[in-house]
């Protein structure tokens, strides 16, 4: 059953985070979905690591060879938060220059390109 | 030097020269940052030549910090440099260095942002080439990704290159996540991050997770390549980036994706699906020939000329997509050369449309009907880069497809020829009838009723002298490429390279015991002047489109009536992009979930 959940919830975080996307009526909404579909990813990386029972893998307190979780997914996890909130500042950095030189953040109303 | 301390300081050094150039921007010239840039692509391009030199001679494996693999378990990160990767990287820094020189002239004023991001996006390049690690591959994926969003929006009062690399970002975000959840997968049944090692723990056989891991990445490393419906993106960005930057976007940013999906493949996946290719090849080559034909199509439909130009990148995309497709040593060698000759081709014609934008101030082809009448050296040059899209003998792009048709014979597919020469004749025939609109002032006068494209600001103030850097550097690109058939031995060495790609057991060993991997070889490659005709018909083929579009309304009117098929066609098409950025995250979803569903099926 937790093999199964440990599965299904990251999915469906990543789809609803998509379907938020797909139906936004707002820029900034879009982004924090964008930031919701991201977090499907944390919650596999964590997982794929984790193990029943373990402690942080953090050897000041505790003696070496205690079962602690996998230090690497602790990493891979860290590295994608730098990389979201980069891409997050970035978007929303747009957004607002967007809604500066348009007065709008509606997908519908801002198609620059088309055809 | 060796090329262990190479490897790392081709991309290490234009990023420290980036921050150089951060830190001292506000205080220092212009000019100082760039020349300080210049030189930063330049050392690039000379220390990824080098590697190339020795990945030749043997593959070059750089662990970082000295962190080796101890009993088969490998937690350092490793560079592994083959012929490919280094060919690849030095192609980068090639290109780099042009769009730098090009952009010497082409800006009056530029902050210090553009230098350094431009360093920041090829050094990421540079990374994304050489690494040998999963998880370093999506680090990579992302960093190049900042930076051209980033570069994509420079000129920040133009509102549409701000939503250009908004709806950019966005998908190419989504995109990354989806390699991210592939990577967790994957590492979560073999624990491990590096390529060789993950190749070696799943073994020869492959089950549903192992499927759907590499379905998530082979979708991620896609959108980055614009495959059809992963493209929207593309043609929005393409259309409003700094015409320098375009240059490397489409010369080998887009390539870099299709690069990852064979380097995934073959380094990591090859074993476990082997038995599948099958399958695999039925679906990658159903999506390569949509894309190729869409965007062609599409490409053929425009007016906007740098959104002529990147539609005809998702074309060509098509193409490399069915050529990796088809899991063959003659086809991949092939792709190798055509991702050379299709983005000097490609870059020459990007720096055309920035000479047009710098000269009069629009790439609406409407709008500059007759101007190119005494510029002979511009209209030479999209002339020729039109040919080159086509795939005439000599360019880069005739090798390559020479060598993807013999790959496709060699598999049965011969037929897979001619939806891949219909695709190029477009993408060729398109540059051309743009071209006699504005060199000679043909065709018909533009249908007020129909689409208009917004115009687009000037990137620069419209200058009077004669722009003799921009001009140059154009000629070297289209002359680079003009000359690929006559470099003897290029056939012979990409599917040396190829091989030597294709080769995970070899990869296994050098990369985790340390062996040493033999010289490259240099099989025998198929003889190119058999092929000069199908060259030629490609190129007929796309004359005649051209010919067609500019004269056609000259014709019976009972003959126009064919036009109208393709004419809904383009309408419908056009209707689909239509310019909206939640449709674009829509259509992604729906891209994934069907190459998803149908490796599910046919993967068994």
């Amino acid at each position: 059953m937790i093999a199964f959940l440990a599965f299904v919830v990251p999915v469906w975080i990543f789809v609803i985070g998509l379907y938020g996307m797909a139906t936004s009526r707002n820029l900034i909404h879009l982004i924090l979905c964008l930031s919701v579909t991201q977090s499907a990813t944390y919650v596999l990386i964590l997982e794929v690591g984790y193990r029943l029972g373990a402690t942080a893998p953090v050897f000041s307190d505790v003696l070496p060879g205690t079962r602690a979780v996998d230090p690497v997914v602790d990493a891979l996890t860290l590295t994608d938060i730098v990389v979201g909130a980069t891409v997050t500042a970035l978007l929303l950095a747009f957004a607002l220059r967007i809604h500066k030189r348009t007065g709008t953040l509606d997908p519908d109303a801002l198609r620059e390109m088309s055809g | 030097m060796s090329g262990h301390v190479l490897a790392p300081l081709a991309f290490a050094v234009p990023l420290a020269v980036a921050a150089i150039c951060a830190g001292i921007g506000p205080f220092v010239p212009r000019r100082v940052l760039d020349v300080l840039a210049f030189a930063g692509s330049v050392f690039s391009l000379a220390a990824c030549a080098a590697l190339a030199s020795d990945a030749a001679q043997g593959t070059v494996v750089h662990w970082f910090g000295g962190w080796e693999p101890r009993h088969g378990i490998a937690l350092g990160i490793a560079f592994v440099v083959d012929p490919v990767g280094a060919a690849l990287a030095a192609f980068t820094a090639f290109l780099t260095t042009a769009a730098m020189a090009f952009a010497w002239t082409y800006y009056d004023e530029s902050g210090p942002a553009f230098p350094v991001l431009m360093l920041v996006f090829m050094a990421a390049l540079i990374g994304f080439f050489l690494t040998g690690d999963l998880f370093n591959l999506f680090v990579f994926f992302e960093l190049m990704g900042v930076a051209a969003y980033a570069l994509t929006a420079y000129r920040t009062e133009d509102q549409s290159a701000v939503m250009g690399a908004f709806s950019f970002a966005i998908v190419n975000s989504a995109g990354a996540f989806l390699i991210l959840l592939g990577i967790a997968l994957v590492y979560g049944r073999t624990g491990a991050l590096n390529m060789a090692q993950i190749a070696h723990a799943l073994g020869g056989h492959a089950d549903g997770l192992v499927v759907v891991a590499f379905a998530f990445i082979t979708c991620g490393l896609l959108v980055k390549a614009a495959l059809v419906p992963f493209h929207f993106w593309l043609c929005d960005a393409h259309a409003v980036a700094p015409t320098p930057l375009c240059v490397l976007f489409s010369g080998i940013m887009v390539q870099a994706g299709i690069y990852a999906v064979a380097r995934v493949y073959w380094s990591v996946f090859s074993g476990a699906l082997g038995e599948h290719e099958t399958a695999l090849r039925g679906v990658l080559l159903a999506f390569g020939i949509v894309t190729a034909l869409v965007g062609g199509i599409m490409c053929f439909a425009q007016r906007h000329f740098k959104r002529l130009l990147a539609f005809s990148t998702i074309a060509h995309t098509g193409i490399l997509v069915c050529s990796f497709a088809l899991f063959r040593t003659q086809a991949l060698g092939g792709m190798w050369l055509y991702i050379l000759g299709h983005g000097l081709a490609k870059g020459a014609l990007f720096m055309c449309s920035g000479i047009l934008l710098n000269r009069f101030g629009s790439v609406d082809v409407e709008v500059l009907r007759n101007v190119l009448r005494r510029r002979p050296l511009v209209t030479a040059a999209i002339a020729l880069g039109a040919l080159a899209l086509a795939g005439m003998p000599p360019f880069g792009t005739f090798v390559g497809t020479t060598l993807i048709d013999d790959g496709a014979r060699e598999s049965g597919l011969g037929w897979l020829h001619y939806p891949l020469l219909l695709a190029a004749a477009l993408t060729g025939g398109s540059v051309l009838n743009a071209l006699g609109r504005m060199a000679f002032g043909w065709g018909p006068p533009p249908d007020p009723r129909a689409h208009t494209p917004k115009t687009e600001t000037t990137e620069t103030k419209q200058h009077d002298g004669f722009p003799y850097v921009m001009y140059a550097v154009a000629a070297v690109l289209t002359v680079a490429s003009f000359c690929a058939m006559f470099v003897r031995g290029a056939p012979a060495a990409a599917l040396g390279a190829a091989e030597r790609f294709m080769d995970r057991p070899a990869q296994l060993a050098v990369v985790m015991n340390g062996a040493a991997s033999g010289a490259m070889a240099h099989p025998a490659a198929p003889s190119l002047t058999e092929a000069v005709a199908y060259g030629f018909a490609a190129t007929l083929l796309a004359v005649a489109l051209a010919a067609a579009a500019l004269f056609g309304h000259r014709l019976p009117d009972a003959l126009t009536l064919i036009c109208r098929g393709p004419g809904a066609v383009v309408g419908a098409l056009r209707a689909v992009h239509d310019g909206v950025v939640t449709d674009y995250v829509a259509w992604l979803a729906a891209g994934t979930a069907t190459i998803g569903v149908a490796l599910a099926v046919f993967v068994r």
